[in-house]
């Protein structure tokens, strides 16, 4: 494999039980540090390609590999938390916005990760247009569009390597949008983060030239 | 044993059906359609019941520890049975390893009322541990189905909420564990509020039956309180066993949630 690959995916047939092959025979890399628009017909599959990815969904036949390692070789929450997939239905649990965002925080596999401080959340916050947001505001009050993106912060405070993102702007008016798609880019271009974002938009002037991974009819081909 | 009882009789029987037909009228006339079921159900009763009678007669006579756990396992085989087909969600099939932690666990808890606190002897004694076994299981059976329906049903509704957190890291349990924590009370709640509830609001079958018997009420009692622990612990080693054996179910290899929703509704 090229070094360069951060994630391999070799011959993967994937079907939902009973149905006729989602994917069928799937082969192709993802570039480290690379950012990819997954684009494709509604039920063509670009959901199931991350839920792939993340291991919510796993394949009948055929290998992932994640550093030229196979899936199975990682314990699968370290997995998830490192290939972070953020949800097209943002889900925030009974709690205010600073018990949502730590969260993570509380589960076993992540009980070694520096807590981050109330300063960074609410530095976190500004970025993505979430000014009147409040640490302890009750999460469920909040509208899908801030709910959208509490749930982006809150998987980069586990600092994945790499993002999937479903839709992450579906809900959101075009000022907020905008914010998260900046913040995106600047972690794609400062940080190195891979990027995966699964969306119908089309993708404007960003400062990312990004590659598009057009997902149908069982396949997946890269385009620029 | 008819010391002290009045037999009845099968015309008294007969008469009793009179409940039956009254309740027949009732839906006829209310047109609730139970009539079929109302008929099923009324000789399912005397043939099972007659059916018991005749090979409980036959396991007393016999008196072989063999035949009594074969009598031990059939119950059981049936309680998981009835269990599947009282949950609604059929999407994990949990029969094989239900029916073997019942069976130890109800083996157990049988084992320590029969031989140890009532001290029979021998431990298997007939006339000791089939109905005790029978109470044990046909109680604790209700509340594995309350606690296993619940714990489906609500996996099921709250599955963006168990996958956002395995996103985040969390592993089966810590995903699961509001769900399997409700799906735990559910199942037993019932038995506590019928401890609450005992020589106050009810009079339980098993020490009715004994004081119709003929029996000291100061032991049927005594009999009874021993009953309703028991179910009471059983209920909640079987809820808590059961409850973590089919979630486990729930998940996949790689601990990804295996229950779908009910229509192809989802993203893909």
């Amino acid at each position: 494999m090229d070094n360069n690959n951060i994630l391999d995916f070799k011959d993967v047939t994937f079907a939902f039980e009973g149905k006729t092959p989602l994917f069928k025979g799937l082969s192709l890399s993802i570039l480290k540090g690379a950012f990819y628009l997954v684009q494709g017909p509604s039920g063509a599959g670009k959901t199931t390609f991350l839920r792939l990815i993340n291991r919510l969904e796993e394949p009948i036949s055929g290998e992932i590999r994640f550093r030229d390692k196979p899936f199975e070789s990682y314990s699968p929450p370290i997995l998830r938390r490192s290939l972070l997939y953020i949800q097209q239905t943002p889900t925030m649990v009974d709690g205010s916005v600073e018990e949502n965002l730590l969260l993570p925080f509380s589960f076993k596999k992540n009980l070694h990760l520096a807590r981050p401080h109330r300063e960074k959340l609410n530095n976190l916050l500004r970025d993505v247009f979430l000014h009147d947001v409040e640490m302890n505001d009750h999460a469920m009050n909040l509208s899908v569009g801030q709910i959208q993106r509490l749930c982006l912060i809150r998987g980069l405070l586990l600092s994945p390597e790499i993002l999937l993102l479903d839709e992450p702007t579906s809900a959101l008016d075009r000022k907020s949008a905008q914010a998260v798609m900046t913040l995106i880019e600047r972690l794609n271009l400062e940080s190195g983060l891979t990027i995966l974002v699964v969306t119908h938009k089309t993708y404007g002037q960003g400062r990312v030239k990004p590659r598009y991974l057009r997902v149908g009819e069982g396949r997946i081909e890269e385009s620029s | 044993m008819t010391h002290g009882i009045i037999e009845i009789g099968p015309y008294q029987l007969l008469l009793a059906l009179v409940f039956v037909l009254a309740a027949g009228g009732a839906s006829l006339y209310h047109g609730l359609g139970l009539e079929k079921d109302l008929l099923v159900g009324t000789i399912r009763t005397f043939a099972q019941l007659f059916l018991l009678g005749y090979v409980l007669k036959f396991v007393f006579r016999l008196d072989s520890v063999w035949l009594v756990l074969a009598v031990f396992l059939f119950m059981i085989v049936f309680a998981v049975r009835i269990i599947r087909s009282r949950i609604k969600e059929k999407q994990v099939s949990f029969f094989w390893p239900m029916l073997v932690s019942m069976t130890i666990s109800y083996a157990l808890v049988a084992f320590l009322i029969t031989g140890v606190v009532i001290g029979a002897n021998p431990w298997w004694k007939p006339q000791y541990f089939i109905p005790l076994a029978g109470m044990l299981i046909g109680n604790s059976m209700n509340a594995v189905a309350i606690s296993l329906d619940r714990l489906l049903g609500e996996l099921k509704k709250r599955r963006q909420e168990v996958e956002m957190m395995l996103c985040l890291g969390a592993d089966y349990r810590e995903a699961s564990k509001d769900m399997v924590k409700n799906a735990m009370r559910a199942g037993m709640i019932p038995s506590i509020n019928s401890m609450m509830a005992v020589g106050v609001v009810f009079i339980p079958g098993m020490m009715t039956g004994q004081i119709l018997a003929g029996a000291d009420p100061l032991i049927a009692i005594r009999y009874q309180i021993l009953v309703m622990v028991m179910l009471v612990g059983s209920t909640a080693i079987l809820s808590f066993l059961g409850v973590r054996i089919v979630c486990r179910l729930c998940f996949g290899p790689a601990q990804e949630l295996l229950l779908r929703p009910e229509k192809n509704s989802r993203n893909r």
